[in-house]
């Protein structure tokens, strides 16, 4: 079965911990993550250009991501985003913070993880 | 393949994006773009719908607005937002050069009130006596009520000697006329005589040479040695550095200048200073006939006592230390200290003795900062209002940075930023405005090298910061929090035109602007009951006539004169004068009217023992004969003085109507006796004189004795003169005739009696002046914000006008519609300020020459002025919208 699309005002508050979390392991670049958003959330989650990229900006000015040129032979050049430091503790806090809402929001409704 | 860059290019045009950072942007864009298509594509979506999906991606353009206007904003960053925000208030104020023009004058205006004021409390009161450790000063005298007046030199001498309580203490006379025989002719010049350790006591550094030595104030006459004061020697002298060791000839005597006081220091009085200071040892032969001087004297009472308390010790241990010491004195010299007691007062109260005290000075000067600060909030809340005003014009600004994700808090900061910027700028024009005010209320002052000289320092410098900082904070706040308070939704989704003021914004607009109607009307009632109360002053008797009175002060005595050459003289002027047909009468006197001091230790024929306790203070006036027809003082009761009061005849006085009236029965003291310090013979009392006022302008009822020429010798004396017409016309006969009489002598103080009062209601004219140019300022100021409030409330109601008069109404009901909307607050401002005027009334009456403090002439006078500026103020924004087309009000509105 298909998921259903969330609620677009819990995507809105996901959105930068999904991009950390995806960019925790190695740098990527936009298309990538995007690409990788849609793929894992069988389709239901789906970031608009206009939406992904101000995103990543905006988290490039605050310090939590940081994003280069990088240019490879026969390819364009492509901007890579990789996670700095204090894009790493935005991260955890972030991670935990998710977790203990989620397992708050289960005790309340004695919905049990998946 | 499409061309993406073209397609993200052409799409986001609309963002206007620029810079490296947005084309990178653009880059990224649409690469993304054409990787999305080529998956879209090799997946088998067809072209056309492939081009469809991904350019849809384009569709909801908001965020990448957002995101830009985000960063191109000042950041949460404090050090590096304030010089953004800096920045971005230089850009807004040169965007609306004229807003931020007239908020720096009215600010300027408020600050430059405020420094000006601050500058004279911080002269006179802050730091009036540069001298080391002045709170462990204390001044020493003799107790006269709550006050104290001076003591006797070889009092303060023992004094000195028996104290334990003291560190050190000193003894100065009060400014005395000396002259000095320049080269160029005479010149009159002001002395203190001060004992040897005077300097040392008040812990002062000389600026150049040096002070007195203990042994130059010992053998009398010995050292005939000066310090001058710094400001003589800056103007006077042209701070020649040649001056030290130089000698002046001073009534006779050749001094040597051996020190220059340290600058700012005047003496321990606070407003007038002596050019000279000279050691109490040599008033013998520079004061020879003038027996207040005497050092040996007890009964000569000429010098006030400054002491430095030891460590630990207070003033009322000190003056029960003196206590004993002066009970001693009384027991050892009964007939001169018979009741004298000792008293140690605050420093403050020397330093504005002859001003009404130190608190005279303090209740004025609270007076001028509360008129002063109410002028700057007046000012603030014009601009506050300006700012609330354009608050409403920059909502939509403020709403696009919240929903960008600025804080509330960091908008305010940015808001505030700009508010105390100005606030800065204002202090700079401010401090302009204090300089200039500052040069024109000193330079009203007459011989200005001799008084306190206004002092912009680095305390006015940090005041005139602060206040400008807190005006910063004060205007801005209120503004601010409203503006950062924008609901984004709302405005974001209205159009300009309907995002204006809300009615919460006109309610706080109208009650600034109650308030400063309010304050406006209590400085206005306020000012004009202190011209009001002036104008009764002049009117006022002082008890002598000052119409048609010349006055010629003279000092044969300093010029080296003998007793019998000034006896001759006095007589030689008398009788020249009378032949003179434009001159009613002439008399000689020793006191300047308003210019008298008391001396003490009168004693009166059947005084009770029991109120022996404390000494009598009286004025005492030696007079010539016809003195009291030629001054205008009239005479009660008996004789005046004539040919029959001789030297050796019996001695006479003539006592005013209060000594009658406190001492005798029915005020009959003629035939009674009274006895005066210093003499050993009673006098018979053979007049009693009309009261008047003889130190101070309104003064409070003093003793008065007046003795004869005759039986009393002065080498000082003033001639009195009264003419027949315009004094003016007189003088220069008189001085021809003085100069026939005594050609070496040089009279060169001469004053008409309107000299006379305007010198006596000097202190009250300045303080009138500077409450009127005040009440002025603050009624111009809320005039200026009644206008504004009025005018931006028409163009807020255009349309609503526009269609008022399209259904209809008169031009004249539109006008009576804006006039009652201003006229209503400006009623309700003024009742508030009637209510506010009455009760700080309660506390001016004191300083009210024969006005009630509810004068209602003053009252009605100031709301009539106050009516009419507000009227005119709303009137002609009322014209305007009486001139509405409605067609033009209702298509723009």
């Amino acid at each position: 079965m298909m998921p259903m699309p969330p609620d677009p005002e819990w995507k809105k508050g996901s959105a930068e911990l999904l991009v950390l979390s995806l960019l925790e392991d190695q740098p990527r670049h936009g298309y990538d993550i995007s690409k990788l958003i849609r793929v894992r959330s069988g389709g239901a989650l789906q970031f608009h250009v206009t939406s992904l990229y101000p995103l990543l900006h905006r988290l490039e000015e605050d310090g939590a991501i940081e994003g280069k040129w990088v240019e490879k032979p026969d390819q364009r050049r492509r901007r890579y985003y990789s996670l700095t430091p204090h894009g790493a503790e935005i991260l955890r806090s972030k991670q935990q913070s998710w977790k203990d809402f989620v397992a708050v929001i289960s005790r309340i409704t004695g919905i049990e993880h998946a | 393949m499409p061309d993406w860059k073209e397609v993200v290019r052409t799409r986001l045009k609309t963002l206007r994006l620029q810079g490296t950072k947005e084309s990178a942007l653009s880059e990224e864009l649409s690469q993304h773009l054409e990787d999305h298509y080529r998956d879209l594509r090799s997946g088998g979506t067809s072209p056309q719908e492939a081009y469809r999906q991904t350019v849809a991606e384009l569709d909801d353009l908001h965020p990448i607005q957002v995101q830009t206007e985000r960063s191109r904003m000042p950041k949460d960053n404090l050090s590096a937002d304030f010089w953004r925000d800096l920045r971005y208030s230089v850009r807004t104020i040169r965007q609306a050069p004229l807003f931020a023009l007239f908020v720096i004058l009215t600010l300027a205006l408020g600050i430059g009130a405020n420094t000006t004021v601050f500058t004279v409390i911080n002269t006179l009161i802050l730091n009036a006596l540069p001298a080391e450790n002045p709170s462990a000063l204390a001044a020493i005298g003799i107790a006269k009520g709550s006050g104290y007046q001076p003591t006797s030199y070889a009092d303060l001498k023992d004094y000195r000697e028996r104290a334990s309580a003291f560190e050190s203490l000193a003894g100065y006379t009060s400014v005395r006329v000396i002259t000095w025989q320049a080269n160029t002719g005479a010149e009159r010049m002001f002395t203190e005589l001060v004992t040897g350790n005077y300097f040392s006591t008040l812990g002062l550094k000389p600026a150049a040479g040096r002070f007195f030595t203990l042994e130059e104030d010992g053998t009398p006459g010995a050292h005939p040695v000066a310090v001058m004061n710094y400001g003589v020697w800056q103007r006077r002298f042209g701070a020649d550095p040649t001056v030290v060791g130089s000698t002046l000839r001073l009534n006779n005597q050749v001094v040597t200048i051996i020190g220059i006081a340290p600058a700012n220091f005047i003496g321990v009085n606070a407003i007038f200073g002596p050019d000279v200071w000279i050691p109490a040892a040599m008033s013998q032969p520079l004061f020879t006939n003038e027996k207040i001087m005497a050092l040996t004297d007890r009964a000569a009472t000429a010098y006030m006592g400054v002491g430095r308390l030891k460590a630990g010790v207070s003033r009322s241990q000190a003056q029960a230390n003196l206590a004993t010491i002066a009970a001693d004195l009384a027991r050892e010299y009964p007939a001169t200290n018979e009741g004298r007691k000792a008293t140690v007062v605050s420093i403050r109260d020397a330093m504005f003795a002859g001003m009404g005290g130190s608190s005279a000075i303090l209740f004025g000067s609270a007076i001028l900062l509360m008129v002063v600060a109410i002028v700057l909030l007046i000012a603030c809340s014009n601009v506050a209002n300006l700012l609330l005003a354009r608050a409403a014009a920059r909502q939509q600004e403020m709403a696009v940075r919240l929903a960008m994700g600025a804080s509330r808090f960091r908008l305010i900061r940015q808001l505030l930023t700009e508010s105390v910027f100005l606030g800065l700028l204002s202090g700079v024009v401010g401090l302009f405005i204090a300089y200039a005010g500052l040069k024109l209320l000193f330079g009203t002052l007459p011989g200005a090298a001799n008084f306190v000289a206004p002092r912009l320092d680095v305390t006015v410098f940090l005041f005139a910061l602060a206040i400008s900082l807190a005006t910063g904070f004060l205007f801005g706040t209120v503004p601010a929090l409203r503006a950062s308070r924008a609901e984004i939704a709302i405005t974001l989704k209205n159009e300009a035109r309907t995002a204006g003021r809300s009615r919460g914004k006109i309610g706080l607009a109208n009650v600034l602007l109650v308030g400063q109607v309010a304050f406006s009307f209590l400085l206005l009632v306020t000012a004009t009951l202190f011209l009001r109360s002036i104008e009764h002053a002049y009117e006022m008797s002082p008890g002598f006539q000052t119409a048609n009175l010349a006055l010629f002060m003279s000092s044969p005595g300093q010029a080296g004169f003998a007793k019998p050459q000034t006896v001759a003289f006095y007589r030689d002027v008398r009788e020249r004068l009378s032949r003179n047909p434009d001159i009613a009468s002439a008399s000689w006197a020793s006191n300047l009217p308003l210019w008298a001091r008391p001396i003490i230790g009168l004693e009166v024929e059947g005084r009770d023992k029991h109120s022996k306790a404390e000494q009598l203070s009286t004025i005492l006036t030696i007079a010539d004969t016809h003195y009291f027809e030629t001054a205008g003082v009239t005479l009660e009761r008996g004789r005046t003085f004539d040919a029959t009061d001789q030297e050796n005849s019996a001695p006479v006085a003539i006592v005013n109507t209060k000594l009658a009236h406190d001492f005798f029965p029915d005020g009959n003291a003629i035939g009674r006796r009274i006895q005066l310090p210093g003499e050993k013979q009673m006098r018979q009392v053979v007049g009693i004189a009309r009261m008047a006022n003889y130190s101070t302008w309104g003064e409070a009822p003093q003793l008065c004795v007046y003795v004869p020429l005759e039986q009393k010798f002065s080498d000082s004396m003033t001639l009195y003169v009264r003419s027949k017409a315009d004094p003016h016309a007189v003088v220069l006969p008189v001085q021809r005739e003085l100069r026939a009489a005594a050609p070496t002598l040089l009279i060169s103080d001469t004053r008409i009696g309107s000299d006379i009062v305007n010198g006596g209601l000097f202190q009250a004219r300045v303080g009138v002046a500077l409450l009127t140019v005040f009440g002025l300022l603050a009624l111009g100021l809320a005039s200026i914000g009644l206008y504004g409030i009025m005018a931006y409330s028409v163009n807020q109601r255009k349309r609503e006008i526009g269609l008022r008069m399209a259904l209809g109404a008169a031009q004249a009901s539109v006008m009576r519609l804006v006039l009652n909307q201003g006229m209503r607050l400006v009623s309700v401002g003024v009742g508030i300020g009637l209510v506010a005027a009455l009760i700080v009334g309660q506390f001016l009456s004191r300083m009210l020459y024969g006005v009630n403090a509810s004068d209602p002439l003053s009252i009605v006078g100031a709301a009539v002025v106050l009516l009419t500026s507000a009227f005119l103020a709303c009137y002609l924004p009322a014209r305007r919208a009486s001139r509405v087309d409605p067609l033009v009000a209702l298509r723009e509105g």
